[in-house]
């Protein structure tokens, strides 16, 4: 074959190999295929029925379980960090070998706290340190605090200007702040054998109290022990008895019984009503339960859809603050413990200041009502959280279907099914 | 390069196939589908004229009996397409296998065949841009609407050579096939709606009857004369029937005149009743002429028109087609090898379209 033949053969094979492309305009409705996709926009105000709210008094996120200790001292809002460290073994080790002596004084003690948010608009932070009964726990009060918060102070610690000095160190107090790359404030402060005493009973324990004040926006979050890496740290320098040796001088963590840290604020959150309660500490989450109707579940597409609630009171928190709200789908709807989708969640954030008592709250909910057209065996209940729970007093509250003229309603807007092979 | 590597080389541009299917129409979208063809790759090539006489076309059944020996042939095309619409125009491109037949003679007299060609190409994808008001705001979007597949027609046909001037034929077929069809709408504000892309299976069955008669008035002159009916279409969606439609009835007739040895011409006529199928159709007449020239390397054209069976307007849209083509004998006489060119234009209102289409052909005579 020659070389031409062989081109035209080639060429041949190239224009006749598979391909296509049939995507062209339309020319309607002359020649477009009659059927058409259809949309409806419809508010279904009865989808949504059986809601409740849950988390009062013991939330899904209490205090003494929460990521973050909340310390604020604003009006309408005081709030105080408590912990007790873990106990420490009253014998420690002298020599290399398994030879230990007791402990017998303080030389000093560090302890170390994480700052871990703080409003940028905070200005001159002082952190006071309070020594506090060794028999704190979940359910201690902030009134029944009010006494060793009034009488027992340690010591006041000004962030700001220990900032401010050379290697973020005071010489004389020997505190100490790192910066991380995330802004985050790493406090060392160390005590005396008089502020931080060593007491055998107790195991070494000790518990304090930190109020936080500033000249303005006194508010900041501190790293809780559930907070890996972040939790308070206490490491002390004691004297031991190194049997007839002498003194010597060792260093001892905690290596027994856990600590604890929580936080105690006034006033204690608002119980439930007949509201759907969402945030706040302890944190309330509120269960819907969405009926859709049939032809829209087994048969439609949903292009958006949209949760609209007029909030019963002004979301509670800090002015210009905001917080996120998680409309999360429920694996299988068993209540207040219905076990959460962590796939199919949508999300929104609410501004506090900015929103108006007869404005509309919408949450778009496209993703979970896409989930259950898309599998219609699954529990059509989602649930409103806020995100991060647990860690931040702002709540909000709606009217729930109770109230039939501003409880929730569904905006859908979807496409029936499409009528294939129908003329 | 050998004529055997050249057979594969064709052989494999065949083979990568996809389902059985004739040429694309922007007109078959108010309807039912554009109308397969029926004919061989040689049949084709004098656009449809020869295909009455063809004994791999499926036009009429008579033409089995000439078959000879065992024989399997089959169809490759590729379209490109211009359609001219609305001020626009778009190119287009498809890839179809429009035919494969085989048969061969049970006794001196009695031939047999079989093999599939496509009914109804379906094959559309039509996007068209608007707005709607949603939640107060105006929303743009596109819509996407595409057919995927069509219905093939499944054949088994015998010829029966009653004499040397008459042949008889009768042909059953069973039509079956599907369509993927696709409904897409993408607003323009994909942060607010999300697309909405709805897909589903349209499965299609019938039954229909053929039948042909094949005279030799002289040697040099054969007349043919054919007739199909097939039962109403059916159309299920997930075992649901959704669309029952009337098919039409097939008449028609032919000549070809033998001119010489090397020279052979016919011409055909084929009524088909597309009116009794719904809205938008129209009863069709199309005709056609070729000429073949040659032998062993013969040189085929033919010229062809008529109506195309759905349309928007008042009259069924027109087709207008000429063909160029050529054939090879390869593997000593074994094997053939089919090659043309066709253009088709087609018009109704604004509306327009140009096809090319590379045919391929391939006989096997094992």
């Amino acid at each position: 074959m020659t070389r031409a033949r062989r081109l035209v053969a080639i060429g041949v094979a190239v224009l006749a190999a598979c391909n296509e492309d049939l995507a062209a305009p339309g020319v309607c409705p002359q020649y477009c295929p009659s059927g058409t996709l259809s949309v409806i926009d419809t508010v279904l105000r009865t989808a949504i029925s059986r809601d409740s709210a849950y988390g009062r008094p013991f939330g899904y996120q209490s205090p003494w379980t929460a990521s973050l200790l909340l310390g604020a001292t604003l009006p309408g809002r005081d709030s105080r960090p408590i912990l007790r460290t873990g106990s420490i073994a009253p014998n420690v080790p002298v020599s290399t070998d398994t030879t230990s002596g007791t402990i017998v004084g303080v030389d000093s003690v560090e302890l170390g706290l994480w700052i871990t948010a703080r409003n940028t608009r905070t200005r001159n932070l002082s952190i006071a340190l309070y020594r506090l009964p060794i028999a704190i726990d979940s359910t201690t009060t902030f009134a029944a605090l009010s006494q060793p918060f009034t009488d027992s102070l340690i010591r006041v610690v000004y962030v700001d200007s220990l900032i401010a000095l050379p290697g973020n160190k005071n010489s004389i107090t020997h505190d100490s702040v790192a910066v991380d790359t995330s802004g985050r404030f790493h406090l060392f402060l160390h005590f005396d054998s008089a502020q931080a005493p060593y007491v055998l009973a107790d195991s070494g324990k000790l518990a304090l109290g930190i109020r936080v004040q500033a000249d303005t926006l006194a508010a900041v979050a501190f790293g809780a022990s559930r907070l890996a890496g972040y939790g308070a740290a206490v490491t002390w320098w004691v004297k031991v008895d190194s049997l007839g040796a002498g003194i010597a001088h060792r260093v001892a963590r905690p290596t027994g019984a856990p600590g604890f840290d929580s936080f105690v604020f006034d006033p204690p959150a608002p119980p439930l009503d007949g509201t759907l309660g969402v945030g706040g500490v302890p944190s309330m989450r509120s269960l819907l339960r969405v009926t859709l109707p049939r032809a829209i579940r087994d048969s439609s597409q949903i292009a958006r859809a949209t949760l609209e609630f007029l909030p019963s009171a002004l979301p509670q928190g800090l002015v210009a603050d905001s917080f996120g709200i998680v409309a999360q789908a429920v694996g299988a709807d068993f209540g207040p413990k219905s076990p959460l989708d962590p796939v199919h969640v949508d999300t929104l954030r609410v501004y506090i200041g900015t929103l108006a008592p007869t404005d509309t709250v919408r949450i778009d909910v496209t993703n979970i009502l896409r989930f259950w057209v898309g599998d219609t065996l699954v529990a059509t209940s989602l649930a409103l959280r806020q995100e991060p729970e647990g860690v931040d007093f702002s709540e909000i509250r709606f009217f729930s279907s109770s109230d039939s003229a501003r409880g929730p309603r569904l905006h859908l807007t979807y496409t029936p099914v499409f009528p294939f092979g129908r003329p | 390069m050998m004529p055997a590597r050249l057979l594969v080389l064709l052989g494999c541009a065949l083979v990568a196939a996809q389902p059985a299917r004739a040429q694309d129409s922007q007109f078959e979208i108010p309807g039912l589908g554009t109308p397969g063809r029926w004919e061989s790759a040689r049949a084709r090539m004098t656009a449809g004229a020869f295909a009455p006489f063809d004994p791999t076309s499926m036009v009429s059944d008579a033409a089995l009996a000439d078959i000879g020996a065992l024989t399997a042939s089959v169809v490759e095309g590729a379209t490109y397409r211009e359609v001219e619409a609305g001020g626009t125009q778009t190119w287009l491109r498809s890839t179809r296998y429009p035919q494969f037949s085989v048969g061969g003679p049970v006794s001196h007299r009695l031939v047999v065949g079989g093999g599939y060609s496509t009914y109804l190409d379906m094959s559309y994808d039509v996007t068209t841009r608007d707005s709607t008001v949603l939640r107060g705001v105006t929303q743009p979007y596109t819509d996407a609407i595409a057919s995927d597949g069509g219905v093939t027609d499944l054949r088994l046909a015998a010829g029966y050579r009653v004499g040397s001037r008459l042949a008889l034929g009768l042909g059953f077929h069973v039509l079956t096939g599907s369509t993927r069809m696709s409904a897409m709408r993408r607003f323009d504000d994909t942060t607010a709606y999300l697309t909405v892309d709805q897909t589903s299976l349209v499965r299609y069955s019938g039954l229909g009857v053929s039948g042909g008669a094949l005279l030799s008035v002289t040697p040099a002159l054969s007349l043919a004369a054919f007739a199909r009916s097939d039962g109403p279409l059916s159309a299920y969606v997930a075992d649901t029937l959704v669309r029952r439609s009337n098919l039409p009835i097939t008449a028609g007739g032919a000549v070809r005149w033998l001119l010489g040895a090397k020279a052979r011409l016919a011409g055909s006529v084929t009524w088909r009743s597309w009116s009794r199928t719904g809205p938008n159709a129209f009863d069709t007449v199309n005709w056609s002429a070729g000429l073949e020239l040659g032998e062993t390397r013969p040189l085929r054209l033919g010229v062809r028109g008529g109506q195309l069976p759905f349309g928007a307007g008042p009259s069924a849209p027109t087709e207008w087609g000429a063909v160029l083509g050529t054939g090879r004998v390869v593997a000593g006489g074994r094997g053939l090898v089919d090659l043309g060119l066709e253009r088709l234009s087609r018009s109704s209102g604004a509306v327009q379209e140009v096809a090319w289409t590379l045919i391929v052909g391939l006989t096997v005579r094992p």
